[in-house]
This record gives C-alpha cells, structure tokens and sequence, in this order.
C-alpha cells in the first residue's frame, strides 16, 4: 500500500496581536504592539496508507482543525514538512484540489438560496468535469446518499442532517483519494450520526477512498475507524488501533436513566453509581466486567423507564487516562498500525 | 476561465431569489430618478438657458440615470469578504483549485449582474416617460454597455481589494466609504464633470474614479469613437494595476491566513 499522506514534525504557531484595556494600554499597543503566540499544532509526525480509515480525536482547541486545514493546504505550516498526494499542500494547493475532498462540518459551502443541484453543477464545471463522467457520478452519489428528494430544495430550507449529507456529496463529485472530514457529525443527532458513519464507511469500501476524520466525539472513531490519534494541545499522544484505544482506556459508558420510581439500586459487577437525585441516576458501567446491553437489559426488566441515555466518557476522561499511562501510553506510536 | 463564468452565473442566479429586494431596488431607482428630474428641472428653469455647460435637460438627466445605473449595481462584496477573514471562513473556497480573489470578483460581479439589467430598465422607462425621449444613440448604447461592463469589473476588484485589507484592518467600511465617496464626487455621478469648475475638473481627469460613472454615462449620452477609445484604454490600465495590486495583497494576506473554528 502506497503512503498517502505524510506529515514529518508539523508545526503551526498563531501569532495575534493582543491588547490589554484602558486607554493607556491602546496607545501602548499603537506603538510597540505585543504579540501573543498560540502554538496550535506542536511538532507533529504521522504517515497514513492509501485505503485507510483514520480518526483524528482530541478536546476542543486540540489542534485538529488546524492540522487538517494544513494537508488541505489551507494555511501555512511555522515550520515543519507535509506531503500528500506526493505534493506539498500549501505549494500545490490547488492542483492537489483537484485529487483531495474536503468536509468542513461547521461550514456550508452549498449555495444558501439555491437547491444543491446548482452547486453541484458548479462544481462540476470548476472541476472541468465532462457532461456524462458528470452525470453518472452525481447519479450514484444521489443514490448512495438517499439525496434524491432534496436535490431542487433551496438548501434553506433542509434540515441539517439532510444538509449535511449533500455537503458530503458536494465534496466528492470529483472522484477524490482523499476525503478530509473536520468534524463531519457536529450538531447531529444520534440517528444521523450513524447514517453518516455508515455512508462514509461504504464510500472508504467500494471506492478505496482514504478517510481521514477529525471528531471529539468517541462514537465517531468506535464505528468508523481502524485507527486513532489522539490529540491535545497540539501533540500526537496517541496513535494506534481503535481496538487497542477502546481495551485499554474506553473501558466504561455511562447510562443516564430517568425512572418513574425510585432508585433502588442494581446487583452484578461492574456498575457504579455516579450520580443520584430524585427520580435520575447515573451510572457507570465497566465494560470488562459488564456487558453493556446485559446491563441495560437488567435495568429496563427492573425499572419503569422513562429516558435512558447510553454514552461514552467524555474525551477529556479518555485523555487524562491516556496521560496516566505515560507518554505514547498502551501500544501506541508506530507499533500501533 | 470558465470556472468562474459559472462562479458568476452562480451568483446571478442567487441574486434573482431575493424578489423583495430586488423590488426595494426598482422602487429606488424610480424615486431617485424622479426626485432628481425636478431638481434639474426646477435648475434648468431658473438659469434660463437650454444649455449648462453644454448639456441639454434631458441629456443631463439620461446622464445621471447612466451613472446610477452602475453605482446601484455595485456589490459591496467587501463586507462579505471581510466578515470571512474575519471568521476565517474562506476554507471551502480554497479547498477548491480556485484562486480566492478572482472567485470573489466573480462572486461580485453575479450580484451586480442582474442589478445593472434591472436599474437600467426602471431608469430608462421612467426618464424615457419624464423626459418624453431617449437623449442616446445606439452606438452610445453599445460603448455605455461595453464601459459600464468594464467599470463594473474595476469596481468589483477594488471591493475585493478593500475586503483583502482586512487582514491587517480590524474594520474595512470606513476605506469603503471614503472609495465610494471619491466615485460620487470626483467620478462626477450628479454632475458630468465637464460641469466642474475648471480646476476641480483638471483634477477629477487625473483620477481613476471617473471611468466608474462618468465615463459610461457621457459616453452613452454624447457619443464619440475617440472619447470611447480613450475611456476603454483607462479602464482597462486601471484594470490591470488594481488586479496586480489585489493579487501582491492576497500573496501576503495567505500568510496571515487564521482559520478559527473545531
């Protein structure tokens, strides 16, 4: 398999022009500005292999935007090198355009007031896409992505998982290696979330295509990819199998429960009770000693359930345990692929 | 090329969705147009003359209907374009093999578009009524619509170029609205600028504003080859030198490029 992507210590460092208050600290900053420096990405080294399937993950502000928006090409790197594609990005921008895709998730690129069938042929002809090469892609994109009914709806008016999913085939029409996804499930509910992961993962099998994904959400990487990285204030702190992430640090859920009665607690190994006020408990399952559908089958049998939530710990826990492991902790680093 | 014809197409078509504003703008023209009939009526009447440097009532009017018609349709892409930098929004376009500033002066040029077919049809219809004729001729229809098209394309590059500032300004509006000021005075969009005091008029010749306005306009309203050819080449230098300096701008912007968000 060929390497698709590589990145050898990658760094970016913002630099923003801070300014205290009072008037005595502007004319300060007139004259002699002080400069802040965020360093958002630090000296970051990994390689992906044409085919697969890579999660990007780490809290807000981690860096994985701005890394992303560097192999897209985006913005320049402080220092540091990057190849994709066997191009530099930010040298080769556009023609590296013409074989990556990219899906911002807090961004539309769809013409607000025009049906997707209008951006679509638009970017068709930025791509120089011939009529029939054109028509047959959007045919099976349409298809694969149940679009169809929306397709000459202005896209004010789709909802944002109907949004979302033309996005992703607005990113694809030009048949692209690379699919680049920052944070493609944002905002959406549990349902879509899975409809979006299960298309992605069809796209990666029937047409070979690199997914390359950041999330901070734990569920994007458990049902889609095969590899993680983990990232936190721009360092790589994790890097190997989603099997060996989950094994050795994703061993709990937790389950919200919202009962018509009272709590009177539940028997078997493994579950811990987090949290526990009038009709609403929280708990949490250990996953080596539970199973989680077991525990969730006891529950309902014994309880008169109103809402019951099923999550995983929040990354922020993830990372803290990542951290007690030590550096690169569990199998990380190369051996992890 | 074609990439951004289609940008511009674009554009136009999403321009027609908004019909209210669009009906707010033919209200516009048709008011403006009738409020400044009377004025150079009422002028005309108390100078006594047929003529004011050389210009006849309905000549001067058909005139200012000319120059409205390319100010109303300018876009003001620069808001757009700043609120981006701003925002950091530019991701998607530059994830594409396109060149940021052509795809917003494309982008610009699609508003104006269909804003420039709309003002010229209610100003002419409703100076055609008030005036009781056209003052033009169709070769000065012809090189008004091939120099409107070109002041146009120069007044979407410097709004592009306005918004590009600011990835060094925090607030653009205000180099907008001395740009826009300069075209209302200096580009001669009330008065042809063979109206100016001789002085003013020497300087307004030397600037750049007047291939904005006046220079479609008297071009549709007396038409000269010479005049034309003159005006053309101007347009076209200052084309040039505003698309380089726009393109020297982007160069450095892209390295002060801070895309915020996830």
């Amino acid at each position: 398999m060929a390497t698709v992507i590589d990145v050898q210590r990658l760094c970016k460092t913002f630099v923003s022009r801070g300014k205290r208050a009072g008037l005595r600290a502007s004319i300060r900053s007139l004259l002699r500005p002080s400069r802040r420096e965020t360093r958002a990405v630090r000296d970051i080294t990994f390689s992906v292999q044409e085919g697969e399937r890579v999660a990007f993950i780490g809290p807000n502000g981690a860096g994985k935007s701005t890394t992303i928006k560097m192999l897209v090409g985006i913005l320049y790197p402080s220092s540091g090198t990057a190849e994709v594609l066997g191009k530099v990005p930010w040298q080769r921008r556009r023609d590296l355009a013409y074989h990556i895709g990219a899906v911002f998730g807090q961004r539309s690129q769809l013409w607000y007031h025009l049906p997707p069938a209008d951006t679509f042929d638009l970017l068709a002809r930025v791509y120089g896409l011939d009529g029939a090469t054109y028509r047959r892609r959007v045919a099976w994109l349409v298809e694969l992505f149940g679009v169809g009914p929306h397709l000459e709806v202005p896209v004010r008016k789709l909802s944002l998982g109907e949004r979302m999913r033309c996005e992703i085939v607005a990113s694809l029409l030009h048949s692209p290696r690379i699919l680049f996804l920052d944070e493609p499930t944002i905002g959406l509910d549990v349902v879509v979330k899975q409809r979006i992961r299960d298309l992605i993962l069809e796209l990666n099998e029937s047409e070979g295509v690199t997914i390359f994904l950041t999330s901070h959400d734990a569920g994007d990487i458990e049902s889609l990819c095969k590899r993680a990285m983990v990232i936190n204030h721009g360092e790589v702190i994790y890097d190997g199998r989603v099997s060996t992430l989950k094994r050795d640090f994703i061993r709990t859920k937790t389950v919200s429960l919202k009962l018509r009665g009272a709590w009177e607690g539940l028997d078997g190994p493994g579950v811990r009770v987090l949290k526990h006020t009038g009709y609403g408990v929280k708990l949490e399952i250990d996953t080596d000693a539970a199973a989680i559908d077991e525990v969730v089958g006891r529950l309902l049998a014994r309880y008169d359930v109103e809402d019951i939530n099923v999550d995983n710990p929040p990354m922020e826990e993830i990372i803290a345990r990542i951290y007690e492991a030590g550096p690169l902790g569990g199998n990380g680093g190369a051996g992890g692929r | 090329m074609i990439r951004y014809v289609s940008v511009l197409r674009t554009a136009a078509r999403q321009q027609w969705v908004y019909r209210a504003e669009l009906g707010m703008r033919v209200v516009q023209m048709a008011l403006f147009m009738g409020v400044f009939m009377a004025l150079w009526r009422t002028a005309y009447g108390v100078s006594g003359r047929a003529e004011l440097a050389g210009y006849t009532l309905p000549e001067v009017v058909w005139y200012l209907a000319m120059t409205e018609t390319v100010v109303l349709s300018s876009s003001r892409i620069f808001v757009e374009i700043s609120q981006a930098v701003r925002a950091g929004d530019l991701a998607y376009v530059l994830a594409r093999p396109l060149s940021y500033p052509l795809y917003q002066v494309s982008n610009s040029l699609g508003h104006s578009a269909p804003r420039f077919a709309l003002n010229l049809l209610v100003g002419s219809v409703v100076v055609g009524i008030g005036m009781g004729g056209v003052v033009g001729s169709v070769p000065g229809l012809a090189a008004f619509l091939v120099l409107a098209a070109l002041s146009l394309v120069l007044d979407a590059l410097v709004a592009v170029t306005i918004g590009l500032l600011a990835f060094w300004l925090e607030e653009v509006a205000p180099v907008a609205w001395i740009y826009q000021k300069l075209v209302f005075t200096l580009g001669g969009l009330f008065l042809p600028l063979d109206m100016f005091p001789d002085w003013l008029r020497r300087i307004a010749s030397a600037l750049p504003f007047q291939f904005i306005t006046y220079v479609p306009a008297r071009a549709f309203v007396r038409f000269e080859t010479q005049f034309v050819l003159r005006a053309a080449a101007g347009q076209l230098a200052y084309i040039a030198a505003t698309a380089t300096l726009m393109a020297l701008l982007w160069r450095r912007a892209q390295r002060r490029l801070v895309v915020h968000g996830g």
